[in-house]
């Protein structure tokens, strides 16, 4: 049993670091996003809302087949074995980009048109209006629909291994498999479970933190 | 200095969503022949034992066709790499190079055209596993029971073969026919007895019923069909194969074949295997 908890923390690690790297690009590029998506420029603008159509509208899974690949069916190129890992996270960052772009997006047009009207009465710039007043509040409050799209990542990287990334679920599987017994299923249900309620615990510390207000 | 700002936005805006979107023509190797090669990666499904599957105790990936890969590759030179795939997926997988081959209890048969083939190097057999108190003992009897298969699998593709009406006719006697993901979702199903069997190849029903409880299930003595294993290559790909056909063909010459499958013998593989007897 012990190995059997062995191997499966090796799977942990693989999913975990889908989970952060995702976090860290898709967290800044989904802020880009949505910037793009309330932008003035038409051009821009539809060209991201096609964009944000396209990741919502098509399965995860389909996406990380036409990320790995693309490379070799539309351009001819030969898939290295190191890409497998890097397609992951590209797939599901800017999947997640996508999703991420419309939680902030809700948030900055939550904020009352009469902020950015009296910081400009007293005469800060559009940059530090948005970076001083505008966004910590946005962030106090997105932080639980974000949390919500991270516990979401964290079952959705066992998606990987349909471009053949073997995460924790896939090692979990095969296991059961060869030992022809549906207990160690159970236990990955239980790693799941510990780490979703870690994340969510950490961002429970954060709204709290940020509550200064009340 | 406001124009400035917006205009670095939208370009940083553009930049990183054209950078998502292309970043994954950056992936290249270069392809290498028999005579240079130094990995030789053969793709497989993990859930497929006695063939291929996950040794929990060391973390490994071993089994029958493994072990044979492992002394190919040893006596060629290559390093080998274990690259446990999605069996959905394993004709992308080939096709753009990023396994050299499929060996993993592979059929021939029906898909003899699709892909450069070795000697079949495995006699296999699709048969009927249904549980010991079923009452179920001959095909006939199946008829009006639920039946379980692996989807795009030799069982399958057996009872859909429209050049052997017996098998359509037996298929159409079902009460319905389920496709599970991999075998143990199947046996899962066999044993909460929501179906009344599994139709699936003769090593991994062998593993199967050895690994669970004593006299719980029986494999029927009815075949569904006969056929035989051997590693497929990237239709076209014949330096690749002759290197690997040759050295395989070797190792049964000195034993070694027959060796390594004696090491899988609870599981049938020496009564199965069709080279060095």
């Amino acid at each position: 049993m012990s190995t059997t908890f062995m191997q499966l923390l090796s799977g942990m690690v693989v999913s975990v670091e889908i989970f952060l790297l995702t976090l860290l690009f898709a967290l800044p590029l989904g802020l880009a996003v949505a910037f793009g998506r309330m932008s003035k420029n038409r051009i821009l603008q539809g060209f991201v809302k096609v964009y944000i159509a396209i990741m919502r509208g098509t399965p995860l899974m389909l996406q990380l087949i036409v990320v790995y690949f693309a490379p070799f069916y539309i351009f001819g190129l030969k898939i290295s074995q190191g890409y497998r890992f890097i397609a992951v996270i590209i797939a599901f960052s800017i999947n997640y980009a996508a999703y991420f772009a419309e939680i902030y997006r809700a948030g900055i047009e939550s904020i009352p048109v009469g902020q950015y009207e009296a910081a400009a009465v007293l005469g800060y710039s559009r940059t530090q209006t948005f970076f001083r007043i505008i966004f910590p509040q946005v962030i106090k409050r997105i932080l639980p629909p974000v949390t919500n799209e991270t516990i979401t990542l964290v079952k959705d990287t066992s998606l990987a291994f349909v471009i053949a990334v073997a995460e924790m679920f896939t090692i979990a599987k095969q296991i059961s498999a060869k030992q022809a017994s549906v207990t160690v299923l159970m236990v990955a249900g239980l790693f799941y479970f510990v780490f979703n309620y870690v994340v969510a615990y950490i961002m429970e510390f954060f709204e709290k933190k940020l509550s200064y207000y009340r | 200095m406001k124009k400035m700002m917006k205009r670095v936005i939208t370009a940083v805006v553009i930049m990183s969503v054209a950078l998502g979107l292309t970043a994954c023509g950056s992936a290249a190797g270069d392809k290498a022949g028999a005579s240079d090669r130094k990995t030789f990666t053969v793709g497989f499904d993990a859930e497929f034992p006695p063939y291929g599957y996950l040794d929990e105790s060391t973390g490994e990936y071993v089994g029958f066709d493994l072990d044979l890969a492992a002394e190919v590759c040893k006596r060629n030179g290559w390093e080998l790499k274990k690259q446990p795939i999605d069996w959905d997926a394993k004709d992308m997988e080939l096709n753009s190079g990023a396994i050299d081959c499929i060996w993993n209890g592979f059929t021939i048969n029906g898909r003899e055209d699709q892909y450069t083939w070795s000697v079949p190097y495995v006699d296999n057999s699709q048969v009927f596993v249904v549980s010991a108190t079923s009452g179920i003992t001959k095909k006939s009897d199946l008829a009006g029971k639920v039946v379980g298969v692996q989807k795009d699998s030799s069982a399958l593709a057996a009872l859909e073969d429209e050049e052997t009406p017996e098998n359509i006719e037996l298929k159409d006697s079902f009460a319905d026919l389920i496709q599970y993901a991999d075998y143990n979702t199947g046996f899962m199903d066999l044993e909460a007895g929501a179906i009344d069997c599994l139709a699936l190849d003769i090593g991994v029903a062998n593993f199967q019923v050895s690994q669970r409880e004593a006299d719980a299930y029986i494999i029927l003595d009815d075949k569904l069909s006969l056929e035989q294993y051997g590693v497929g290559f990237k239709l076209g790909n014949e330096e690749l194969k002759d290197t690997v056909e040759k050295t395989l063909l070797e190792m049964v010459d000195d034993g070694t074949f027959m060796k390594i499958a004696e090491n899988y013998s609870d599981f049938g593989l020496t009564d199965s295997v069709c080279l060095g007897k």
